[in-house]
């Protein structure tokens, strides 16, 4: 359902049923403010705050409309007899409903079938404050609780509840140790030696005493170890379900990221909210045991004096209260300008060869210095607001000493209070502005603890843009049946790469995708992977839609050999056996024969347990091919995806591996994208796009007899070029 | 022949800008009449006024024009207006608040275009520095405003940015 609801003056000015009405945030001139879309059978309307409407527009002179996007907005157009008319203007968070508008009238212009409103047409909003929603949550960011952020950092605490409750016992029985000494000191001062008598009590006290501090220190090691143990747990679990995160999003999130960043993340952010959760936590509840206990003591021991005590306190809430947003900002400023230092330095070394090929050394320099220069300022203007900070809190907390000192002092002079009672209460007190001093050093740990944890919980919470389906259809082996139907798919929404592509591909069929660079040949085949869902339209395998298929399966049954081939840090047989963990060595070594990759792989001094990935051997791009090659047939995949697999490789190795290719793709379904169109012979089909479009389906003899078609041009350039190249060779 | 590779610069003579009864921007390129014409800044940060790429209905371009300013009077106008359309960049006249509430950054701005809010998930990927103290903000959904010289607004506004940016 719409949230929201049309107002009602307007449901009633329409005799007509209003079959979809939606609420633009700009005029149309460009500005912000409200108004009013309705469609219905009949007419497109707009209304403003007026009684009339500021555009009406009858569908029966509509021939057509579309939301043409721009950047940061876009506009409903409707092209009518007399022109593209422009009906409403709308920011970029309005461009899904009125992509769906378009859709509804150009279909009402063309009397086609009507399109449902779904709920991705529709930005959802919080229904008690407005404010948008996240996909895949119903949880408004606005109406849930801050505490919310620290109960669920908590909740990781959960399984160690047994060991987290011992060592907040051991805390209380610390505190209580700890408030022991000024008291027997006191007793010692007092009754023993003002009274200069009972000298054996004189040594039960002090046997006393030293019983106190060993216990305190014994206390402290057995917590700290206890803290050291649980929070090495801890940030296990943490690194754990944020790694997890990472994998489980979609191909989208890392497109938009630089994947450097999220290595600092995961252990940066794991690893302050781990200090928050065990020396944090444990600190605070222990410090606050510890403020009540001495209250409750001083106000026993002079009720009068202790409020003296209570005078600083306010302030001090109050400094921490207008310092602690100030600090907050000021942290994550320094983190972000770190943040852009870092990915400075990951760029600039990634980027090496470029950096070194142009003699940009000095350039880059230049660039680090300046982020380097922000880093340093921020760190200066965070350091001295904490230098600002404990000076301010010392100074407060001694105006209260002070006080005391004044009036305690008198009241010993007037023998109305004894000299050790006043050496208790000054030694409590500073005991109590302890604390009330850590509590600003607990500030900057929930403080660095709360922006990571929201930046971890910000991953764990980002939705996969391919969600797995609740119900999926068993799938068992298929048959390998791919069919494309309308599919419209753009990495941006309004920017569509593939615009309403249909195809029919039978089991064990070889189609070849051909087009210009940008045609969509590679989102195409994201697609059947489903790296991306389609925005539109349904890709199904044997007739059953990708969305209703687990992922887990779909991959079983799909393999890829890219154009750029990753090969992990591991040996040449774990890579061929990626996907099958459990292949024997009889298995591996068949799949690199097919691969044509054996003979290479035995040659290596280190055979099949030759180490590969970044620290290891370095294969040649052709080898690695084929090594990813074996690495397809070991998973036998039913649909087989070949992107640009020859590219970058000399022609001989290309015969190999085009070898290996014809042995992969039998009896497989199989898409293959080539630059060399001559690759693509074997193709039982080939599919042109062009665009985002397909203009062309056919055999290679087919094609090649249109006069002017896209593939025949396509080979007539690649024929002119490698005539070049000849000449040249 | 003009070379197909080639930039084609449209000359102040070669283009006449202006408004059809949709609301659409009309013009003619080189003496040919379009009743539907689509533009690009091709450097939207840098010039903004300048190097806008004329282009018809089915996104070919048929030329760029150089500076806006020497256009004639109403075509300038129209192309500054459209500009402004498709490039839906509201100036920040004075920022209100910016607070940090529950997971969102949440701006609340003044604009040449009127008061709006925005909404971000995060700061760093949200905030662009084009040079100079210029700030691009873009929200959740992709809305923009920018703000033209942080350091030139009111000291209000300054006070609220000092402590993101």
């Amino acid at each position: 359902m719409n949230q929201d609801q049309l107002p009602q003056n307007l449901r009633n000015k329409d005799k007509d049923e209003v079959l979809f009405s939606v609420r633009t945030d700009l005029l149309s001139d460009g500005s912000f403010g409200e108004q009013w879309l309705t469609v219905t059978a009949q007419e497109v309307a707009v209304w403003g705050q007026e009684e009339a409407p500021n555009v009406r527009l009858p569908i029966v002179k509509v021939k057509d409309a579309r939301a043409a996007g721009a950047i940061g907005g876009g506009m409903l157009v409707a092209d009518t007899q007399d022109g593209p008319v422009v009906v409403a203007r709308y920011t970029a968070a309005q461009t899904s409903t009125f992509s769906f508008a378009a859709k509804l009238i150009s279909a009402l212009a063309k009397q086609e079938e009507l399109p449902v409103v779904s709920e991705r047409d529709i930005p959802r909003t919080c229904p008690s404050c407005g404010n948008p929603l996240l996909d895949g949550t119903k949880v408004c960011p606005f109406c849930m609780q801050s505490s919310k952020l620290a109960a669920r950092m908590l909740r990781y605490a959960k399984p160690y509840k047994m060991q987290m409750g011992f060592a907040a016992l051991l805390l209380i029985m610390t505190s209580v140790v700890e408030l022991a000494p000024p008291y027997l000191t006191k007793v010692i001062i007092d009754d023993v030696l003002q009274t200069k008598d009972m000298g054996s009590t004189l040594l039960l006290l002090i046997l006393g005493l030293g019983v106190t501090m060993l216990l305190q220190s014994a206390m402290q090691t057995i917590r700290g170890l206890i803290g050291v143990w649980v929070g090495s747990k801890l940030m296990g679990d943490l690194r754990k379900d944020i790694y997890k995160s990472l994998m489980r999003l979609s191909l989208s999130y890392f497109d938009r990221r630089q994947t450097s960043q999220f290595i600092g993340r995961v252990n940066g952010d794991a690893e302050a909210m781990r200090q928050f959760m065990t020396d944090g936590v444990t600190y605070l509840s222990g410090e606050v045991l510890r403020i009540v206990a001495i209250f409750i003591i001083i106000f026993s021991l002079d009720w009068k004096l202790s409020l003296f005590a209570l005078l600083p306190v306010p302030v001090m809430v109050i400094v921490s209260m207008t310092i602690w947003p100030k600090i907050e900002r000021r942290w994550y400023q320094q983190w972000r300008s770190t943040f852009r230092l870092n990915t400075l330095v990951g760029d600039a070394l990634q980027g090496i060869r470029v950096v070194k090929a142009f003699g940009r050394e000095r350039e880059e320099t230049t660039r680090y210095e300046e982020a380097n220069g922000v880093v340093v300022r921020n760190n200066i203007r965070m350091e001295g607001l904490w230098q600002f900070v404990f000076p301010i809190f010392g100074f407060v907390a001694g105006i209260g000493t002070l006080l005391i000192w004044y009036y305690g002092g008198r009241n010993v002079l007037h023998d109305r209070m004894q000299l050790g009672e006043l050496m208790a209460l000054i030694a409590y007190l500073g005991m109590l502005f302890g604390p009330l001093q850590w509590i600003s050093q607990m500030i900057s740990w929930a403080n660095s603890a709360m922006a990571s944890a929201h930046r971890v919980f910000e991953i764990m919470d980002t939705p996969s843009e391919v969600p797995d389906t609740h119900d999926p259809v068993p799938l068992g082996v298929i048959k390998g049946d791919v069919s494309f139907e309308h599919v419209t798919y753009g990495y941006e929404k309004h920017h569509p790469v593939l615009k309403d592509v249909n195809l029919q591909v039978k089991a064990g069929e070889m189609i070849g995708l051909v087009g210009h660079s940008g045609a969509g040949k590679s989102t195409f085949i994201n697609l059947i992977c489903r790296f991306y869902d389609s925005d539109e339209g349904t890709v199904r395998i044997d007739g059953v839609s990708i969305r209703d298929i687990s992922q887990s399966d779909l991959r079983r049954q799909v393999g890829v050999v890219l154009q750029e081939t990753f090969l992990f840090d591991g040996t040449i047989a774990d890579n061929i056996a990626y996907s099958k963990s459990d292949a024997t060595p009889e298995e591996i070594m068949r799949a690199a024969k097919i691969a044509n990759a054996h003979d290479f792989i035995v040659r290596l001094p280190d055979g099949y347990d030759t180490r590969v990935g970044e620290r290891g051997h370095k294969l040649s791009g052709g080898e690695k091919q084929r090594v990813a090659i074996a690495r397809a047939i070991i998973h036998d995949p039913r649909i087989l995806i070949l992107d640009e697999a020859t590219a970058s490789v000399d022609t001989e190795t290309e015969r190999q591996i085009q070898e290996a290719i014809s042995r992969l793709v039998q009896g497989r379904t199989t898409f293959a994208i080539a630059h060399r169109l001559s690759t693509l012979r074997n193709a039982d089909r080939l599919v042109v796009l062009d665009r985002g479009k397909i203009v062309e389906v056919g055999t290679h003899e087919e094609l090649l007899s249109k006069e002017a078609g896209v593939y025949r041009k396509l080979v007539d350039a690649q024929r002119e070029l490698s005539q070049i190249k000849g000449v040249e060779g | 022949m003009a070379d197909k590779y080639d930039i084609r610069m449209l000359s102040p003579d070669d283009v006449y800008f202006s408004r059809g009864n949709g609301g659409v921007l009309q013009g003619v390129v080189d003496g040919q009449p379009y009743d539907e014409l689509i533009i690009y800044r091709a450097f939207p940060f840098r010039y903004t006024d300048s190097y806008i790429s004329i282009r018809n209905a089915k996104d070919e371009e048929l030329g760029i024009v150089k500076e806006i300013h020497e256009l004639n009077e109403e075509s300038a106008e129209e192309l500054t207006k459209e500009l402004q359309f498709r490039y839906f960049l509201p100036r920040v006249t004075r920022v209100d608040s910016v607070k940090f509430k529950s997971d969102l950054w949440l701006w609340e701005l003044q604009t040449h275009l009127g008061p709006t809010r925005m909404a971000m998930r995060n700061l760093h990927e949200h905030l662009q520095y084009p040079g100079g103290g210029r700030v691009i903000l873009t929200d959740m959904h992709g809305k923009r405003c920018e703000i033209p010289d942080w350091q030139a607004l009111d000291a209000h506004s300054r006070r609220q940015l000092e402590e993101v940016l």
